[in-house]
């Protein structure tokens, strides 16, 4: 069974299409890199996985379902049970980090107790739990990065979107929470969809590395991990 | 160096030309024939009662009018800057034609169709028409009129943040909730700076209104010291009067600065081309569609079309250009005048703000922005404090005090639009400029301004606009045989046939409204070509 299908997806940009008729399967539970040159299409796929844009032609599938078809999304995004982590993080400013990680439990009506219980298990899970009442302003990189990771996470995703997440950090900030989305994907079992153009980060993360170029998988192969 | 001279002699000129005044009024309301005397404060005081009953209701009227401006206009501005609603960009043009013209010109239009005698209230009972009409000329007219008026203004500004607001942010928040919740939870406490700052806008923008409150025979605080100024020559008392504005009017700004300088404004400059989320109504497009386009009818066309059906006759044309030709000249050329002095004046002053380029730049911005809060009687009452000696009647007694008022109050608006502008216009291409040699000027001249052409031509419209539709300032300081259309219009109104003066305010909606239409076609026109 395929947690994601794309079926000849054409997405099209004021003055340049940026995927073309693009097909592509991925297993559930699969670690899989997105990786090329920047505008080749790579952020543009993780946004019609979220259906955050609408794709011209072709069909997605999640989980075998439906979600967007005939040029037009089928399933709104909040209805896909998928999480994403931005590239500039996109953690609401306004809000401490607990209650970053609370807004998507509260939009599913997760009753109070178990939605405080949720939130904690998060930020122990990636090691913020002094952080629960701070801003995100008031947080080093790292710590940003975890608390978009715990927001994303405490929502259990079937499926978790990554754009290049790490493009900010140095080198030793970047190996050790790659180690932390490692530890997480095991823990957790989610589909990892990872966006790059990083060659480590493309070989420590995937299980499966996807080359595109404008618009297209330019080539696919398989990476052998000692995890 | 010369750029560091140019905009210090540009904060020097604001602050002779808006801050000076004010001190001059401040100070001379402690002073009688020449010597030190308290006896303004001690008429006001022995009149206290009164005048706080004038100005409790202009809180009040200021206050519901910014309520409502807010709970309607954050909803307009949502729904024409976030969703794909049709005929979203005509609505945003529509809704902002009150704002252009002076509101009493929309009081007029009501009071045509709901005042005694008017058109609706032809048709009703006799009673019911006698409760109709009293409100109209009363709290609630007063209110309904501000409220569509300045309505716009919360608008313009929501339609300008919820865009500015990053994407990602509620892209985030649409992966596990609905818009209505994103909307709630994330997009709108992030502009809600904005909005409070819009809402206090308006607020104060009621405060210092004085033609709406004078058309509708509602008294308020501003047209007392109108009174006291232009009825009983009493410059004192008038002075006095003016100081409590003064102070509301500092008090409300200085808590809005506190509250605007938040840091959890998350905004990002929005870039041609750059992508948005947008919110798709679906079943809701239509009805929505009709809900808002009633608004706009009832709001913006019907007033409008109600001048144009009462004034419906060459003859009342002909009358209108034989008593108010000379005005409707004068009041073109003051603005245009007046426009581009300020255009000039606000682009040196939006430059030093965007580029921090003088370390008080903060301090011009707030007071650019108190200056265009403070009522327009008040600016007024100050230029004739500081400018009304036999040293300046040069000037205090020629169109350049209507100029200098105008520059006064409006440097704002193109100071922000430039500051605006000139953010979506990387300063590498200035530096890059300077590093070939270019001196300062050239650098403005051939990189900058050309860039920025479309802002620029932004910020003369909007100032010609706003010196055209000016009354407050215009009404106090106008030279003998030197006054404008508005001012014309209100004089008239007391005795003018209906027929002339809905023809005078036709020809003030047109003067206003044709350069922008003109201007705005050349420049979609020339966008279309490149």
């Amino acid at each position: 069974m395929s947690m994601i299908e794309f079926r000849a997806v054409s997405k099209v940009y004021p003055g340049r299409r940026a995927i073309d008729a693009l097909s592509l399967r991925i297993e559930a539970g699969e670690r899989v890199v997105l990786f090329g040159p920047s505008g080749c299409g790579k952020s543009t796929v993780l946004h019609l996985i979220a259906g955050l844009v609408t794709p011209e032609s072709g069909d997605i599938l999640i989980n075998d379902e439906l979600v967007a078809a005939g040029g037009r999304n089928l399933r709104e995004p909040e209805q896909r049970e998928i999480g994403m982590v931005f590239q500039d993080l996109a953690l609401w400013p306004h809000m401490t980090v607990s209650e970053n990680i609370e807004f998507g439990l509260r939009a599913r009506k997760i009753p109070n107790k178990a939605c405080q219980k949720r939130v904690r298990d998060m930020v122990d899970l990636v090691g913020l739990g002094d952080y629960l009442n701070v801003k995100p302003g008031e947080l080093s990189g790292g710590q940003q990065q975890r608390v978009a990771l715990a927001r994303v996470l405490a929502l259990a995703p079937r499926i978790v979107l990554m754009d290049e997440p790490l493009s900010s950090l140095d080198d030793a900030l970047n190996r050790q929470i790659r180690k932390d989305i490692l530890r997480l994907h095991g823990e957790l079992g989610f589909t990892l969809v990872y966006v790059t153009h990083n060659r480590d980060e493309a070989q420590d993360l995937g299980t499966r590395i996807i080359h595109l170029k404008s618009g297209l998988i330019d080539s696919a192969f398989n990476v052998g991990h000692v995890d | 160096m010369e750029k560091r001279l140019t905009l210090v002699i540009a904060v020097a000129l604001l602050a002779v030309i808006g801050l000076l005044p004010v001190l001059a009024m401040v100070g001379s309301s402690f002073y009688i024939s020449g010597s030190f005397s308290l006896k303004a404060y001690q008429t006001l005081l022995a009149s206290s009662h009164e005048y706080a009953l004038l100005l409790g209701r202009s809180v009040l009227l200021s206050f519901l009018a910014s309520a409502l401006a807010t709970a309607v206009g954050v909803p307009l501005g949502v729904l024409i800057g976030k969703t794909d609603l049709p005929w979203r960009g005509t609505f945003g043009v529509l809704l902002t034609v009150p704002l252009l013209i002076p509101p009493y010109l929309t009081a007029v239009a009501w009071g045509t169709v709901v005042g005694k005698g008017g058109w609706i209230s032809q048709a009703l009972p006799p009673a019911t028409s006698d409760i109709l009409s009293t409100a109209f000329f009363g709290l609630p007219g007063c209110t309904g009129v501000l409220f569509t008026a300045l309505m716009p203004i919360v608008m313009l500004l929501t339609i300008t943040y919820v865009g500015a607001v990053n994407p990602r942010l509620e892209e985030a928040g649409r992966l596990v909730s609905r818009w209505p919740n994103v909307l709630r939870r994330i997009t709108l406490p992030l502009i809600a700076p904005a909005i409070l700052f819009a809402a206090i806008l308006v607020f104060l923008l009621a405060f210092g209104e004085v033609g709406v409150p004078t058309y509708l025979r509602y008294p308020v605080y501003p047209v007392e010291i109108l009174t006291q100024f232009a009825a009983f020559y009493d410059f004192g008392a008038a002075t006095a009067a003016a100081i409590p504005m003064l102070l509301v009017t500092l008090a409300i700004l200085t808590l809005e600065y506190r509250l605007l300088h938040s840091p959890i404004l998350e905004l990002k400059a929005v870039r041609q081309g750059a992508r948005r989320t947008q919110i798709t109504l679906g079943h809701w497009r239509l009805p929505v569609f009709g809900i808002v386009l009633g608004w706009a009818l009832l709001t913006v066309v019907l007033p409008l079309a109600v001048l144009v059906i009462q004034s419906a006759s060459p003859s009342a044309y002909i009358e209108a250009f034989a008593r108010a030709s000379d005005s409707i000249v004068r009041s073109i050329a003051f603005a245009v005048i007046g426009a581009t002095a300020l255009a000039l004046l606000g682009f040196f002053c939006g430059y030093l703000i965007h580029n921090r380029a003088l370390p008080l730049w903060r301090s011009v911005d707030a007071l650019a922005l108190f200056l265009f809060a403070l009522p327009g009687t008040v600016i007024g009452i100050g230029l004739i404090s500081l400018w009304n000696t036999p040293m300046t009647n040069a000037i205090y007694g020629s169109p350049a005090i209507l100029i200098l008022g105008y520059l006064a109050q409006y440097t704002v608006l193109p100071m922000r639009i430039t500051a605006a502008t000139l953010e979506r216009i990387p300063r590498s291409l200035e530096h890059a400029a300077r590093l070939c040699g270019a001196s300062w000027f050239m650098s403005l001249r051939h990189i900058v301004a050309p860039l920025a052409r479309r802002g620029l031509i932004a910020a003369w419209l909007i100032s010609y606009v706003f010196c055209l539709r000016d009354i407050g300032i215009s009404i106090v300081v106008y030279p003998p045989g030197s006054d404008t259309l508005p001012v014309r219009i209100l004089t008239l109104m007391a005795n003018g046939a209906p027929s002339l003066i809905a023809a005078l305010c036709v020809i003030l909606i047109v003067v206003t409204l044709l350069p922008l239409g003109v201007v705005s076609l050349w420049l979609r026109h020339g966008a279309r070509q490149s």
